[in-house]
């Protein structure tokens, strides 16, 4: 018997001992910080810029389309299908619309995140990276985050300031002051960056330069009728001589202008020349005619129809007598032509006016519109053999010279001084690459016109200009109400139940 | 039969070897019920040895070796044991009687066993018996309606695991799924089990009952026992069989050719009409009906099959004096009812030894190997084939160069996708092989018999799966194909190995009117996990052939295609995990007079995964048997009345730690160049301990001679620091935090009733019912925190259930420009621009502000049920026995997300309901839009025109069984099943309104019925 109590407490002694482990201290999981940033490495530091532009570079589809549509250059198509992006063009809106709540929520998580990035820089220069290297690369995310916060404020009006990733510290300021601070922020990035091209770099072709933040800060004094301080902005650029227009208007928005000396600022994508593999591309497929015939047989033609030059802008460029700015931007279906020509004015087109373009693909009429988008459609004939995707390889520009040109222009017909050429030589410049005449003495209006000619669908550019200028009676055409009560989107409704800040903030002012 | 005869004597030779020399005698007779009915299968045992025997098919026996002044013990599982001393006679006849106190039963809890007389929480057992009824490789689906507070979410898919919850959602965060423990193993489902494998189950359903488990056991636990032998037990050799067919139930009706047109040319959408006159001019003209093309594509009907079930089972299982053996295998296949490679395929074997070593000393073993092989269904079908247009053919001849199939394209016809669901299902092929081994060894000291006792389990559990996902190249033209260098196949593995060593010291003593047990005990846990996969694109010029399997491989990938990840997701390591846990834990049980009990457990855990090493959760129970009491005068009526309260602290280890985040990897493109960079986050977790306590109230009785018996339970359970996921203010990352309380309470009660009409004649009744009541208590002062998506909102809100939905209130349908004009709702609307006509909805202007906005806004139900039955209806007569369940559930919505996905994209077939109702003139409806109406904003906002009353009544099983005993000959069972063969739904319009706890309906597996036919065959 005690024998036996023996042998039993012995194992279980053994047992119970060999339980009380010390394990529980061990590493918690095998979850490591993925990568294992190296805080020292300007390698590392770089890579959290790259991250910073990744953010940007990656918008969704149906933001760029959100941000433009509501100009007299443009119309949404689809015709029945999604009623608040056709709503929207017409100034009806409703704020539980998808559209309105997800380029908010994403355009503020970009500047959230580009700001994330900035407080990581200062991690890579107190552990010893080059200050003046990490100097350089905040000031690329400061540029980046007020491009984006200009953008938003331009959509919603008062929005918030992020300068920290404390979303406790978040304050809503009135258009204006945010501009302010968009312009100011470029003030102090324009030191610390590069002094060159964005194509001249070499770390980060297409990257920031002083000169995008120069182009920021004249798109932000614009927007505030500062005119000085965007002739002083433009002017910078102008004088700098490292731009120059791109001589093939055509061209320029196909893969020939994919980082030419016009472009400023482009979300860069690419199929990397390969015929199959990896394939980094726009969802062009928004702007593009549904079910037209491809001149590279095979090649995707569904189109979703959705982004429409309006027959406003088709006439005012015909009336120019523009050709070559007309062909570029607009394509026709043989029923938006006998359109043009049900009235008796433009009953006589030139060749161009064709659905036919001049690369071959031939846009047959399709239900949800009667033109699409030229700027936004990469003829078929430039795909990488092998690729069928629509516009795959093809960039998106942000931010070209002739918009520097033009807002100088403006800038100086509205009393700024410059000092890089008058108003006409930069208005000039760009007529004489659209084949058009020379003009003398050119007005406000002359500009005003200039731009739209130029700058028809890109970026809402038209819409925010006829906004600021209170020219509300343009963008009542077609049977559309327009007053300056509808010039800002309103606050998307999810995001006012979500954030108690802007609640309040939109209580006190409303 | 001559071999049968041979087997029942092996042990009666080897127990006369044994004795051999004693002055012993052979005894021989009869064991019957009451009524003279012969019980088979009864245990007669010498008492205080190991010398017993069975009864025969007609209750006989015979044992010998007896000694002349000795006694026998006679027993058979719900009649009461008796003894008898033999006194030298060589005959003895028995007559057992039902057992009065069938809660004598002992159910097992935590790490041991009790008394089911002497429980005070809530503790629920379900019978190996019920669980084979369903023919399912499933065995918690067979749990469902069964056990009042356990609910079920029937999984479609095959080899899917239905969803468990006990008592209530309370943890957002992972699952809501309880702790299952298999002979000791922790898991966290079951879906390795075949019901035949299955000894007992018992449901912890209070904390008071599953604390013991300490953190894993936050949502419940549910203990397995598998089968194993019994000592001196002749083999017995059971062979059963089912073979049934699955039919979809309840198949949403879609708009068909006619509806879908009528429907498109009332929307007024100048795209729908024209897709229509294109798709008559590609496919013809109906002759029926000139105005809709020739077409008429039924996508359900297309994609869905009927598809076979299938189970083979067989077992041995005995034991001699001193080891007991069970050992068994089966077999089990499914086809999927989706048309495509999709089934379940399983494989087990299992053996369990217990042996007596020594008189001190019982060892034993347990086994299994799991081996299946599932082919996932391709989920995104199913939103495809809802959506599909039915003037759609399947194929579409045109397409002449296709390869290997001509599949329809919808975009020839103007629509923007091409819809046809079929190139998805046929080039998918989504293989998972899972093999897994679970050993358990244990060595169970008697230091003092029956007094002291010490355990030692090991158990350990290994799982390989690997994951073949492969979609195929097909081509119908050059922009509608899948080429071979974009055809992909990924390959992932994953590995886990679970440890659990547990050490449980028990101690009995039982003297005058006390009755105590005292147990204590450690548990060390090790769980590991490592993830690997890669996957690549087919290289177009390798030895990849699209029908040859064989060739399915990563070397035939393009070298530069090809990626490996430790995750997923692959920029996390959330699959590669290494936890250790350690605990302490005791319970103590008292009682006095059979009346009175205590009980308490506590449990100490300590785990790596936190900062906060150690969780301390302690629990409390106590009981009355009122019954006992001299002065209960309910003797007539009631023979048995316990009341029960428990209380028990809950904490929950599926809560993520707070981990720091990781940078992610990303790539951005500059000059054709990819650049790799990372990304930081932009929100930071703040993680602690989920804490859930409970309290329990209960009573369990039994009346009218045990006919009756009723358990209820009413419990409260609050759950505090719930971890959830906060949106941020600004952007889209969220951040975990313990922010919220919420409650959950509610009534069960079950009763059953055992009645005889007459001797050959007998019946059950059965039934439960459950209520839930959920409800937020403290978001630490927010208002609300946001959840679902932002489109179809739903909430947690104090006050309200968690994840309530939140929208607008559908007051009617303006039926002409005179009521529009009389509304200044609709008025101020109007004047804002927005187009408001008949057929448009009318909203609740609930502040009576005149305008419509988001003030108007209000709560509009629970997704989760608020209540759920089920019962049983048993008839057996003579050789017949005739059962049928039912199971019901209801109080929720659901939002039928399908539907309303028209809000993003149009150009999409409709319900056929929503087609036959729609507004289409004054007067013809106050609930559906017209078919303008249903494309526009205004009505498009979130409102219970969306959301569809979740009740529903099922007919769960009809089962009608045949037993052939006929003398000397095996004993057969036929069986004639059909499974969930009939659904009442209140107002839904989905397949199945069993959607998951979110309560949305977006695209779910459908349940299918199944009819079959099972024999099982007793040597």
């Amino acid at each position: 018997m005690k024998n036996k109590i023996l042998k039993i407490t012995f194992i279980a002694a053994i047992t119970i001992i060999a339980g009380c482990s010390s394990e529980l201290n061990e590493d918690q999981e095998l979850v490591v910080e993925s990568g294992e940033i190296d805080y020292s490495s300007a390698e590392g530091a770089l890579g959290a810029l790259v991250g910073a532009y990744e953010k940007f570079q990656n918008v969704g589809w149906e933001q760029i389309p959100l941000l433009s549509v509501r100009g007299d250059d443009v119309n949404a198509g689809g015709l029945g299908d999604q009623a608040g992006f056709d709503d929207t063009d017409s100034f009806i809106y409703d704020n539980t619309y998808w559209m309105y709540r997800v380029f908010w929520e994403n355009w503020f998580q970009d500047a959230l995140q580009i700001t994330a990035q900035m407080e990581q820089l200062e991690r890579f220069r107190e552990e010893g990276v080059d200050s003046r290297l990490i100097d350089q690369y905040i000031a690329e995310c400061k540029t980046l985050r007020g491009y984006i916060t200009l953008q938003l404020s331009k959509m919603y009006g008062d929005v918030f300031k992020v300068e920290s990733t404390d979303q406790t510290i978040l304050e809503v300021l009135p258009k204006n002051e945010i501009v302010q601070w968009v312009s100011s922020q470029m003030d102090e990035a324009v030191p610390m960056l590069l002094d060159m091209h964005p194509n001249q770099r070499t770390d980060i072709p297409g990257g920031m330069t002083k000169y995008t933040a120069l182009a920021v800060k004249a798109m932000a004094n614009l927007e505030l009728e500062n005119y000085q301080a965007v002739a002083d902005a433009a002017g910078e650029i102008i004088n700098s001589q490292k731009f120059e227009l791109f001589p093939d208007f055509y061209e320029l928005f196909n893969i020939p202008g994919k980082l030419c000396n016009e472009n400023i600022l482009e979300i860069q994508y690419s199929d990397f020349g390969q015929s199959s593999g990896e394939n980094v591309r726009h969802l062009w497929n928004f702007y593009a005619p549904q079910g037209f015939t491809p001149a590279v047989a095979g090649a995707d033609n569904g189109g979703w129809g959705f982004y429409e030059p309006s027959m406003k802008f088709i006439k005012f460029m015909l009336d120019r007598g523009e050709s070559i700015r007309l062909e570029t931007s607009v394509l026709f279906t043989d029923r938006g032509i006998t359109e043009i020509q049900a009235d008796p004015a433009y009953t006589d087109l030139p060749s161009f006016v064709s659905n036919t373009t001049r690369d071959g693909d031939v846009i047959n009429d399709y239900a949800r519109a009667l033109f699409a988008s030229g700027k936004h459609f990469l003829p078929t004939v430039q795909l990488t053999p092998g690729r069928t995707d629509i516009g795959t390889n093809n960039n998106y520009t942000v931010i070209r010279y002739a918009e520097v040109l033009l807002m100088y222009a403006e800038a100086l017909t509205r009393g700024a001084s410059g000092s890089a050429g008058s108003a006409d030589d930069a208005v000039n410049q760009i007529r004489l690459r659209a084949g058009m005449d020379a003009l003398s003495g050119v007005t406000s209006e002359d500009v005003m016109d200039e731009k739209l000619a130029e700058l028809a669908m890109e970026w809402g550019i038209r819409y925010f200009d006829m906004v600021r200028l209170g020219e509300t009676g343009e963008l009542a055409y077609d049977g559309r109400n327009f007053d300056a009560d509808k010039k800002f989107l309103p606050y998307p409704q999810d995001v006012l139940d979500q954030n108690y800040i802007l609640r309040e903030y939109y209580e006190n002012n409303n | 039969m001559k071999y049968k005869s041979i087997l029942l004597s092996i042990p009666l030779i080897l127990c006369s070897l044994l004795t051999f020399g004693q002055d012993n005698i052979t005894v021989s007779g009869t064991v019957t019920d009451e009524a003279g009915g012969p019980l088979p299968g009864a245990s007669v045992v010498l008492q205080n040895t190991t010398n017993g025997i069975q009864t025969d098919f007609d209750g006989n026996f015979t044992l010998s070796n007896v000694p002349v002044n000795g006694t026998l013990v006679f027993s058979y599982v719900g009649f009461a044991s008796q003894e008898i001393p033999v006194n030298g006679n060589t005959t003895i006849n028995v007559v057992l009687l039902e057992d009065a106190q069938a809660l004598e039963e002992v159910v097992v809890v935590g790490y041991g066993t009790q008394k089911k007389a002497d429980l005070t929480s809530a503790i629920a057992t379900i019978a190996s018996e019920d669980l084979q009824k369903t023919p399912s490789a499933q065995v918690v689906q067979g749990f469902q309606g069964k056990v009042a507070g356990v609910q079920i979410n029937s999984a479609g898919a095959p080899g899917d695991t239905p969803e468990v919850n006990i008592r209530g959602i309370n943890s957002l965060y992972g699952n809501s799924a309880p702790l299952f423990v298999v002979d000791g193993m922790f898991y966290d489902n079951i879906d390795f089990l075949n019901a035949s494998e299955i000894k007992n189950v018992s449901v912890l359903k209070d904390a008071s009952a599953s604390a013991i488990y300490g953190v894993r056991a936050a949502n419940g636990v549910v203990l397995v026992t598998t089968k194993g032998g019994s000592f001196n037990r002749n083999a017995e050799i059971q062979y059963s069989t089912y073979y049934g067919v699955q039919q979809a139930q309840n198949v949403l009706q879609m708009a068909n050719a006619e509806q879908f047109t009528g429907f498109a040319y009332e929307s007024g959408s100048e795209s729908e009409i024209a897709s229509i006159e294109q798709a008559i001019q590609r496919f013809g003209r109906s002759r029926i009906n000139p105005d809709i093309p020739d077409v008429n594509t039924d996508w359900y009907k297309q994609v869905l099959r009927k598809a076979e079930i299938l189970n083979h089972d067989i077992q041995v299982d005995g034991g001699s004096e001193s080891v007991a053996y069970s050992v068994g295998g089966n077999i089990f296949h499914q086809d999927g009812i989706l048309d495509m490679k999709n089934s379940f395929k399983r494989f087990n074997l299992r053996a369990k030894v217990d042996a007596k070593a020594t008189d001190w000393l019982t060892v034993g073993a347990n086994m299994l190997y799991s081996n299946s092989v599932r082919y996932d269904d391709e989920g995104g079908a199913w939103q495809l084939t809802y959506y599909a247009v039915p003037i759609l053919p399947v194929f579409d001849n045109a397409f002449t160069n296709a390869d290997p199939t001509p599949y329809s394209d919808a975009r020839e016809v103007g629509y923007r996708d091409s819809q046809n669901p079929f190139p998805l299902l046929d080039n998918s092929d989504k293989r998972r092989d899972r093999r897994r081994t679970t050993l358990n060894f244990y060595g169970d000291f008697h230091i003092i018999p029956e007094r002291l006792n010490f355990k030692s389990t090991i158990s350990y559990n290994y799982r390989a799966d690997n994951e073949r996902n492969i979609l195929l190249p097909y081509y119908v033209t050059d922009d509608y194909q899948r080429s071979v260098e974009n055809s992909t196949i990924s390959n992932n593995n994953r590995v886990r190995e679970d440890y659990i060593w547990d050490n449980v010291l028990t101690y009995n003593k039982n003297f005058d009117d006390h009755d105590l047990t005292l147990m204590a005990g450690t548990s060390f846990r090790d769980e590991r996990q490592n993830y690997f996969g890669t996957r690549g694109n087919f290289d177009p010029s390798g030895a990849f052939v699209r029908d040859n399997e064989k060739t399915w491989y990563i070397v035939n990938t393009a070298e530069d295609s090809r990626v490996s990840y430790n995750s997923p997701n692959n920029n996390d390591l959330g699959e590669n995990f290494q936890f250790y846990g350690f605990s302490y834990f005791g319970r103590a049980s008292y009682k006095y007079k059979n009346r009175y009990i205590a009980y308490a457990t506590y449990r100490s855990e300590g785990s790596n995964k936190y900062d906060e090493t150690y969780v301390h959760l302690p629990a409390f129970g106590l009981g009355w048997v009122v019954s006992e009491e001299p002065f209960f005068k309910g003797g007539d009526v009631v023979d048995f009345l316990k009341l029960r309260a428990g209380w028990g602290r809950l904490a929950n280890d599926a809560v993520p730690a707070s981990i720091p985040k990781s940078a992610v990897t990303v790539t951005s493109i500059f000059d054709d160049t990819q650049v790799t960079g990372s990304q930081f986050s932009t929100a930071s977790d703040d993680l602690g301990w989920e804490y859930t306590e409970e309290m329990n109230f209960g009573l369990s009785s039994t009346l009218f001679n045990n006919k009756l018996s009723l358990e209820a339970d009413y419990f409260i359970k609050d759950t505090e620091n719930l971890a959830i996921p906060v949106l941020p203010l600004i952007g889209t990352e969220v951040s975990f935090q313990n922010v919220g309380s919420v409650r959950n309470k509610g009534f069960e009660v079950s009763a059953s009733w055992n009645g005889k009409i007459s001797e050959k004649f007998g019946y059950t009744l059965s039934g439960n019912f459950s209520t839930i009541d959920n409800e937020v208590t403290d978001l630490l002062g927010q208002p609300f925190i946001n959840r679902g998506v932002a489109e179809f909102r739903q909430r947690l809100v104090v006050g309200q259930p968690i994840n309530v939905f939140y929208g607008w209130d559908l007051d009617k349908v303006y039926q002409n420009d005179a009521e529009i004009a009389a509304d200044p709702v609709a008025q101020a609307a109007i004047a804002e621009g927005t187009e408001i006509k008949p057929g448009y909805f009318k909203f609740k202007d609930n502040n009576n502000n005149g305008v419509l906005d988001a003030e108007d806004r209000s709560y509009l139900g629970s997704p989760v049920p608020t209540y759920y039955y089920g019962g049983s209806l048993g008839l057996n007569y003579s050789n017949w026995q005739l059962s049928m369940d039912f199971y019901g559930q209801g109080g929720n919505v659901i939002l039928n997300r399908n539907r309303a996905e028209v809000i993003r994209t149009q150009g999409r077939n409709i319900d056929a309901e929503l087609a036959k109702n729609r507004w289409h003139g004054e007067g013809t409806t106050n609930e559906f839009p017209s078919s303008e109406g249903y494309r526009q904003l205004w009505n498009q906002r979130m409102s219970n025109f969306w959301l569809e009353k979740g009740d529903f009544f099922r007919i769960q099983n009809i089962q009608l069984a045949y037993t052939l005993a006929v003398d000397k000959l095996p004993e057969f069972r036929f069986t004639l099943t059909a499974d969930r063969p009939f659904m009442w739904t209140r107002d839904f319009n989905g397949f199945n309104p069993e959607v998951g706890f979110d309560g949305v309906d977006l695209q779910t597996y459908p349940i299918a019925s199944v009819y079959s036919f099972g024999v099982n065959v007793k040597f």
